[in-house]
């Protein structure tokens, strides 16, 4: 080993151990690739000059155009988390599902998928579980173990649930990688992998995740019905029809706004980032409602004059300016401009109603400094990264995965257990910013590797490492709001029927990479 | 001299909470810029490099100017195995450790590196590389140093609060983040 190899390991080693003091990771990283800069410059081994690079990737951060789906994503989460739907979606589906033994897992589960799909922040989800849904079940007489684990699971699928923000940030970091492997390979029209290739690529592993959450309540309420006690059912509660109906009216709105936007993105209609923003406003608009019901009738109109274009869009051309349009094209186009007035109209009011009602300012806060967080990470990541490639680590990664025996396999083995350790100690954004520019790249390069299948594969280790005791992150999340009959045991022992679950679904897409490849090509057209 | 750096570090607070709060109103720019690029577009067939670029650069000011604010609110994530359950001395040590050789180093050479960087581009008041797109490049390479000095700001404050904390003038910081 030479001396630059000696400093990029002695980088890699000085950073692993920094970051365990405890100081916020962008600021280790960014620091401890300065001081090792500066080492580096001493001895002869990198110019310091190099670091001249750092600003220009700085803009590059700030203007691209992918990540602007970041905070938008997490605004729409963190509106429908204020808005007190979960809460209700869990009432009123333990009172559709609670009388069935394990029903009341089964709800927790179903809701937590919807959860996970609006919010895609593992902490912030499985914490909002933690105090609404462990409480609910321990009350009914719930096993703590049982009612932790499914918590627990069923909150970390926010790690792969489109429109997951570890699939955003995955998605653009994998296609530079892919961009890079295809360049020295010589192919100059490189191919793109797109978020909403992973997007798509998540949806079947996610879901068959979920199914085999449900086959596993499902089997504990038949073996063990004790376990997982039905709900009496309490003297005033709605039933039958008004039972429906409240359930149809918490569902609905959540659900189609889900729908929307992922069905969009899927269906190649718009961007992650366009559909992120409809989603966030339509978030804003059913918070509105649901803050302010007497006063709901501008968002109303809001979401009609929505439906009317969408109507209009269909049965006229509104494109504006043209020579040759009909006389029904011009009323339609100036009927197109009354209803999006009336949307403004109602989209003003609805950002007044909440702004009123307190809820818009801590949601804009709350939003703001998660986002802060994850890019200030990835601005500490470029520096660290720029110094490890700038002292030959790229070469020596590249080299050594190459040097494996047992070729692809071992090489993709390697790097998959090195991310499972990783995530024990750190968030997933670290792992995604300072491993996989490293790592991707050589692997890309490798033959029946594909970067779908590739994505897919280290977001659902990282989720499963989330979720394994005694370090997964989750399991701390968890532990801050549980109640206190419920010990850190309870918890440990109920994850791993889970984690079981994962690790063969793990193996499963291993062997079967059409998993994950199939509706991404699909719906590719291909 | 206890009092006084008490009294710069809340200084800073104030100064970088100001900025922080304002600053998470581009957010609510952001959502409604992009639903009407999306309705121009899909609806009405027109598209506009210029309002596009808009949300670029609000979603820049919103992370670049409230990255300062977050360390101040223990937004930044950290890796607390052993920071959450320390003694409050051993957690002021590593902030006080933490800012003064991580993280002031690092924005420091960030800054170093990014002066001449956002220099030339006010030399020629750079223009986006596209024709009908903003011409205030220079102003949006400037959020870097902005990010710097406001993170640098930052980083005094809680480097001096730790110390404040280690000579027992003030309390310890709270051991997690909350959000």
């Amino acid at each position: 080993m030479g001396l630059p190899e000696l400093l990029a390991t002695l980088l890699v080693v000085a950073v692993c151990g920094l970051l365990m003091a405890g100081y916020p990771v962008a600021f280790t990283l960014g620091g401890t690739a300065l001081a090792f800069a500066v080492l580096g410059e001493a001895t002869g081994v990198m110019r310091f000059s190099l670091l001249g690079a750092l600003p220009p990737r700085v803009f590059g951060v700030m203007t691209n155009e992918v990540l602007l789906a970041i905070p938008l994503f997490i605004l729409m989460g963190v509106m429908l988390e204020r808005s007190r739907i979960a809460e209700e979606l869990l009432e009123t589906m333990g009172r559709a599902f609670g009388r069935l033994t394990g029903g009341l897992a089964i709800s927790v589960t179903l809701v937590g998928v919807l959860l996970a799909a609006a919010k895609g922040v593992v902490g912030a989800t499985v914490v909002t579980m933690g105090l609404i849904s462990l409480p609910a079940m321990l009350r009914h007489g719930y096993n703590p173990r049982l009612a932790a684990g499914t918590v627990a699971a069923t909150g970390t699928l926010a790690q792969i649930m489109p429109p997951a923000t570890v699939l955003v940030l995955l998605g653009d970091q994998l296609n530079t990688a892919y961009q890079a492997a295809q360049l020295a390979q010589g192919k100059f029209a490189p191919d793109q992998v797109s978020v909403s290739d992973l997007f798509a690529g998540a949806v079947i592993p996610a879901l068959a995740l979920v199914g085999l959450y449900l086959a596993f309540q499902i089997g504990v309420a038949l073996l063990r019905p004790h376990a997982c006690p039905a709900i009496r059912r309490e003297p005033d509660a709605p039933t039958g029809v008004a039972l429906i109906r409240r359930l149809a009216d918490a569902l609905v709105a959540p659900l189609a706004l889900i729908i929307v936007v992922l069905g969009s993105i899927l269906g190649g209609l718009a961007t992650p980032t366009e559909a992120a923003a409809v989603g966030a406003f339509g978030a804003i608009l059913l918070t509105a409602r649901k803050a302010a019901p007497t006063r709901s009738a501008p968002v109303t109109l809001a979401i009609l004059a929505a439906a009317g274009l969408l109507v209009l869009h269909h049965v006229a051309d509104l494109r504006v300016g043209r020579a040759d349009a009909s006389a029904w094209d011009d009323a339609a186009v100036a009927a197109a401009f009354v209803l999006l007035a009336a949307l403004a109209y109602g989209a003003a009011a609805a950002i007044a109603t909440v702004a009123r009602e307190k809820i818009l300012q801590p949601a804009l806060a709350a939003t703001t400094q998660i986002t802060a967080m994850i890019f200030t990470i990835l601005i500490g990541a470029t520096m660290f990264s720029l110094v490890f490639r700038g002292l030959g680590g790229d070469d020596m990664v590249q080299r050594a995965l190459g040097d494996l025996p047992g070729g692809v396999a071992g090489a993709l083995l390697i790097v998959m257990v090195a991310m499972f350790l990783l995530g024990f100690v750190m968030d997933a954004f670290e792992i995604i910013f300072v491993v996989v520019p490293i790592v991707a790249p050589p692997l890309l390069r490798m033959p029946g590797v594909d970067p779908v299948w590739l994505g897919i594969l280290m977001a659902m280790n990282l989720q499963t490492s989330y979720l394994h005791p005694p370090l997964g992150p989750t399991l701390f999340y968890l532990r801050g709001v549980a109640p206190p009959q419920v010990k850190t045991l309870d918890i440990y022992i109920g994850v791993i029927p889970f984690v079981l679950i994962q690790l063969g679904m793990l193996v499963v897409l291993w062997f079967r990479p059409g998993l994950a490849t199939w509706l991404p090509h699909l719906l590719a057209g291909g | 001299m206890v009092d006084r750096l008490a009294a710069i570090a809340a200084g800073i607070d104030r100064f970088n909470a100001a900025i922080g709060r304002t600053v998470t109103w581009c957010l609510i720019g952001m959502v409604i810029v992009q639903v009407a690029v999306v309705l121009m577009r899909y609806v009405l067939g027109i598209g506009s490099i210029w309002l596009s670029e808009t949300i670029l650069y609000a979603h820049a000011t919103l992370f670049m100017g409230a990255a300062a604010w977050t360390l101040q609110a223990r937004g930044h994530v950290r890796v607390d195995i052993f920071y959450a359950d320390a003694a409050p001395r051993t957690r002021a040590l590593v902030d006080l450790a933490g800012a003064l050789f991580l993280l002031l180093p690092f924005i420091g050479g960030l800054a170093w590196f990014a002066l001449p960087y956002v220099t030339r581009s006010w030399a020629i008041l750079e223009h986006s590389p596209e024709a009908s797109g903003l011409p205030l490049v220079f102003l949006l390479k400037t959020l870097i140093l902005l990010f710097a000095l406001l993170l640098g700001l930052q980083g005094i404050a809680q480097a001096a609060r730790a110390w404040l904390t280690l000579v027992g003038a003030a309390p310890a910081p709270a051991p997690r983040p909350h959000h």
